[in-house]
């Protein structure tokens, strides 16, 4: 499967819970899937020879509240093993919330991991909210 | 290899600028090209493993052969000495003289090849795990430069939005603004079924006579009328 095809199927894709997938390949090259349950923060799906990865983009360590960013790496190691399906990374100097797949994974099951990363971005920036400017 | 700990040390060193490659592209591309060598190699020597294989069950048939010759001739040398034909038996002494040299030579050159061929697929065992270990490695490091790739033509739109401040508030209230609204339309919805289940209901107990009943009012309107015209 590549992007593109990845790309159709979520388009024409609709969840259980009524979830519908925005999916577009950028120029990039990458797949940027937008999940109605959270349209603010745009997944990147992008692929290996191995894996399917699925980035989240949550915000920069400059967006961090000034002499506050050991108290959010600290709150980020507590809180990721506690969320389903998906890890927080740092990326450059870029938070992230990603998740991979195998790359034979079926459809629904990437849309499924989709969804609840996208309610993940949405939980986990609730939670260190407190601490970002 | 330990690309993960290379890939730390990167980190450590500062070469992880936003947009700028820990990962030099160069290095992915020999260790590609060291992998595809790797199984080249072992296919090449996969092949000629196999004919040295075919050789050695062929010496071990050849050996077996002379055993069941050396047998043979071992039975009829005994009986050409029970009748008495010494000088025959002699004669076949010989050949079965003749043929054991033949067996030791090709049981040794057997178990040469044998050894051999045991080595060479134990090198190549090695090699597969090696190859696959490096492909492990390679996976890693595409998987970073991938993970770059996701990040980065966005982490270019955090700098440019950087400068207006709870950028992630403003988002999580208009998300869960959003949220709310859905919410309360599918709160919205239910109630309308519920309206429309409870209208059911009491037109179904309208059909029974149950209740406030407009027909009721005219039957015993007619009712009045008929018994008038009766009297």
């Amino acid at each position: 499967m590549t992007l593109d095809d990845l790309a159709f199927r979520l388009n024409e894709f609709c969840g259980d819970e009524g979830t519908t997938f925005d999916a577009l390949v950028t120029e990039q090259g990458i797949l940027e899937v937008v999940c109605s349950n959270d349209d603010e923060f745009p997944i990147h799906v992008t692929m290996t020879e191995t894996q399917i990865l699925s980035v989240t983009p949550l915000f920069s360590t400059a967006e961090v509240v000034p002499g506050k960013l050991s108290e959010l790496n600290e709150a980020f190691l507590r809180l990721s093993a506690a969320v389903p399906l998906s890890s927080v990374g740092l990326q450059g100097d870029t938070y992230i919330l990603f998740g991979s797949m195998a790359l034979s994974t079926r459809l629904e099951v990437i849309a499924h991991e989709l969804e609840v990363q996208a309610e993940n971005t949405i939980d986990v920036l609730e939670a260190v909210e407190h601490l970002l400017a | 290899m330990g690309v993960l700990r290379d890939m730390f040390t990167a980190f450590k060193g500062g070469a992880n600028e936003v947009g700028e490659a820990i990962v030099d592209a160069n290095a992915i591309r020999i260790l590609e090209q060291e992998i595809r060598d790797a199984e080249n190699a072992i296919a090449s020597a996969k092949q000629s493993l196999t004919r040295m294989k075919s050789s050695e069950i062929k010496l071990k048939r050849e050996v077996a052969t002379i055993d069941r010759d050396v047998a043979d001739y071992e039975q009829k040398a005994v009986s050409a000495l029970n009748a008495g034909e010494e000088a025959l038996a002699t004669e076949v002494a010989e050949r079965i003289a003749e043929l054991e040299s033949e067996r030791g030579e090709k049981a040794s050159e057997q178990a040469n090849l044998d050894a051999e061929v045991q080595k060479i697929h134990a090198m190549i065992k090695a090699r597969e795990r090696t190859i696959a270990k490096n492909k492990r490695e390679l996976d890693k490091v595409r998987t970073v430069q991938e993970l770059q790739r996701a990040t980065s033509s966005v982490s270019k739109n955090f700098a440019a939005t950087g400068s207006s401040s709870h950028r992630v508030s403003k988002a999580l209230e208009r998300v869960k603004a959003k949220q709310q609204g859905w919410q309360d339309r599918m709160e919205a919805g239910e109630w309308l079924e519920g309206q429309e289940a409870g209208d059911d209901l009491d037109a179904k107990l309208r059909a029974k006579g149950i209740g406030d009943s407009a027909s009721g009012g005219a039957n015993d309107v007619l009712a009045r009328l008929k018994a008038r015209q009766a009297g």
